[in-house]
């Protein structure tokens, strides 16, 4: 196959270049995890040498067990029709990481400011981190696993005396 | 000739036409525009979607409603002039429907607002709107 | 429009474009006026926020199919195929060919029906209520058929699920659905009737250059109407979307004219998608063997997925990561309208006249209902 040839050189060109950790997943799909400090200069690189252009989402996952943030960046050539996800860790409790946006401009500045607001994780450089969605929220980041809505929304919303309300939160 | 209350007067004069304000989230804009379409044309019963809240006499709120927008429907509720029926659309409305464990969203549209009439349904088909409206004006002919 | 003004300094004043706006959604966007010019325009979304993301958290793949539906109403099969194909992915799952031609029948109506949606909302923003009427009363048509074979009208509750569909399409639903095509070409000959109103009010209005699509995150149309041929249907072609002939309408222009056109080229091409489909149609099961008969504690195995589609809007994306357990761990959702409606949006409307504000932001096809999830 074609791609797959494509695929081995974008990785080789990145091993050559970072001491990283690369994969192919499946046909079209390469992943990188890269440590936080590398990776503003892994993206420089991704986007002005292999020509990844389009940054189509930004993801963050919880793992609080491992006391981390997994930031995951997809981002896809419309040469080479490839998505890389280029993956890092950041720590959970002070969770700052370098911004993107001077890469790719306003579509990942936008990315960012709704992921500091669900997670909380700072975005260092990023001019514009003021909420999105939420008006008067003052609870923690509504999207990190710590926070359990059901508990919650039990609490704000629902009367623990009323059983017909009780019944949607289960037996407990 | 029996005596009319004076709001029965007003609400006789409202019976004609009823003017319509929505203030729709999505499910409730993708079955009360078809509405106003062709096939349905709500028209044709003397239903007319206004701009202004202040033209409205009916205030449909229409699907769940997050703490966003409920404050922004309370204003458009107060901006709507007397006398006025609230009709709100949809399960979510009157238990959070799907957004039931959501953290974001309203569970019960009546503990903000003063709710007239409930459509369940999600969404609520075109048929059921039309009901609702239908209850309005039994409602003002059986008033005394 | 609903707008309220407030005075900032003695030039400028602000006004409000939505939230209470008829077509606009549930979507305001702040705009900094000088006269009649545009100085400076701020979205503010959230109107919307139920946190879907999370909300698929604590639920299992077959409850999350339903919820899926939500995401966008007005593409709810759109969303409810991104959805299946990820946990189809994690889990490894070998989709029925019967199932596979089923979803790309349902997707493309979906989008003919976004589509025309599109129309009609465009032509009330520009002044033309009878395209407006017609539209909506032929997605209709479109709405019947999702009743008969999903059995919902706009939300299919799950129809679409992992591992296939839920039901076979009935028999009579060939016949119909063509039946439906027909008229819907009827539709978009009208609509591709030059319109005076259309083309003074969205000719050389909101002109969107390609560096800066690419560098906003346009995807899908908008960006297909700046010059870039790109479709992830031909780029990255899930279900069976390679066995079919069809064009990508590309423009040069990046007005809204040209995004609209886009759109009604688009619907051509669905329907010769689906007439294709329904020739090839092949008998067999429509649904997967695990998913016929599911279980409550079926396990998602270690992983994670990133499927990206093409839907009407653009380009939609389900990121999914699995622990292991029954519920996926996390699950991330991508819509086209969040980056057309924020950042393209705003870029848009500097500098443009407070008469085109409807005219670009319908141009772009937003959905409130994806920015917010």
């Amino acid at each position: 196959m074609v791609e797959s040839v494509r695929e081995k050189e974008i990785i080789e060109n990145i091993t050559k270049n970072f001491k990283v950790d690369v994969g192919i997943q499946r046909e079209r799909r390469i992943w990188v995890k890269s440590p936080s400090e590398d990776l503003i200069d892994l993206c420089m690189f991704v986007k002005n040498k292999l020509g990844f252009k389009h940054l189509s989402a930004l993801s963050v996952t919880d793992w609080p067990k491992k006391g981390e943030y997994e930031l995951t960046y997809h981002i896809w050539s419309y040469d080479d029709k490839i998505l890389i996800t280029i993956k890092t860790m950041v720590d959970r409790e002070n969770p700052e990481i370098e911004t993107v946006s001077k890469i790719w401009g306003e579509s990942s500045q936008i990315h960012e400011r709704e992921m500091h607001e669900l997670f909380g994780v700072k975005f260092k450089g990023n001019p514009d981190l003021s909420p999105l969605f939420l008006e008067d929220w003052d609870g923690p980041a509504p999207f990190r696993k710590d926070f359990d809505w059901r508990e919650y929304v039990r609490n704000e919303y629902y009367s623990k005396d009323n059983d017909r309300e009780s019944a949607y939160f289960g037996r407990d | 000739m029996s005596e009319e209350s004076p709001q029965k007067k007003v609400m006789k004069r409202l019976i004609k036409a009823i003017w319509v304000f929505n203030w729709f989230n999505s499910c409730g804009f993708c079955e009360l525009v078809p509405l106003v379409g062709s096939r349905w044309d709500m028209e044709r019963f003397g239903i007319i979607v206004v701009g202004n809240p202040r033209h409205a006499d009916v205030l449909f709120i229409a699907g769940y409603q997050t703490l966003k927008s409920i404050k922004r429907a309370q204003r458009i509720y107060e901006q709507t002039s007397e006398p006025k029926v609230v009709i709100a659309l949809g399960s979510c409305t009157m238990t959070g429907g799907m957004y039931w464990d959501s953290y974001n969203t309203i569970k019960r549209l009546e503990d903000y607002l003063p709710v007239t009439m409930y459509i369940p349904g999600c969404p609520p088909r075109p048929e059921a709107v039309f009901e609702a409206v239908g209850k309005i004006f039994k409602h003002v002919e059986e008033m005394k | 429009m609903q707008g309220t003004m407030e005075k900032i300094d003695d030039d400028t004043y602000e006004l409000f474009f939505g939230p209470a706006h008829p077509g606009s959604g549930n979507f305001s966007v702040k705009l900094k006026v000088d006269g009649e010019r545009i100085v400076s325009a701020r979205a503010d979304p959230g109107y919307l926020h139920r946190g879907f993301e999370k909300l698929m958290e604590y639920r299992l793949p077959l409850q999350n199919a339903v919820l899926s539906d939500r995401i966008c109403v007005l593409e709810s099969l759109a969303w409810n195929l991104v959805h299946a194909e990820a946990v189809d992915e994690l889990m490894g799952v070998e989709v029925p060919e019967r199932a596979k031609y089923i979803r790309v029948i349902m997707a493309e109506l979906s989008r003919i029906q976004s589509h025309l949606i599109w129309y009609g909302i465009i032509s009330i923003g520009t002044g033309f209520d009878t395209g407006f009427k017609l539209a909506f009363g032929y997605r209709d048509f479109i709405l019947d058929l999702f009743e008969l074979i999903t059995g919902g009208r706009v939300y299919p509750a799950g129809y679409i699920c992992p591992g296939g569909v839920r039901r076979d399409l009935p028999e009579s639903a060939e016949e119909k659905i063509l039946n439906v095509l027909d008229k819907i070409g009827k539709m978009i000959d009208f609509e591709r009737a030059e319109n005076p109103a259309n083309l003074a009010r969205l000719k050389d209005v909101g002109i969107l250059n390609l560096k800066d699509a690419i560098r906003l995150g346009a995807t899908g149309p908008v960006l297909r109407a700046s010059g870039l041929k790109t479709d992830v249907r031909k780029e990255e072609p899930y279900e069976v979307y390679d066995r079919f002939d069809f064009e990508i309408p590309v423009r040069k222009e990046g007005d809204a004219y040209a995004r609209f056109q886009i759109g009604l080229e688009e619907m051509e091409q669905s329907v010769g998608i689906i007439k294709q489909a329904l020739k090839d149609l092949p008998d067999g099961d429509f649904i997967a063997k695990e998913f016929s008969k599911p279980k409550l504690n079926m396990k998602i195995p270690e992983g994670e997925a990133y499927i990206r589609n093409e839907i009407g809007r653009g380009e939609a994306g389900v990121y999914m990561v699995s622990d292991g357990g029954i519920k996926p761990y996390r699950v991330k959702i991508r819509g086209p309208s969040f980056l057309h409606i924020i950042p393209v949006l705003e870029f848009l409307l500097r500098d443009a006249q407070i008469a085109d504000v409807p005219a670009i932001y319908w141009s772009l096809n937003g959905c409130p209902a994806d920015i917010d999830r």
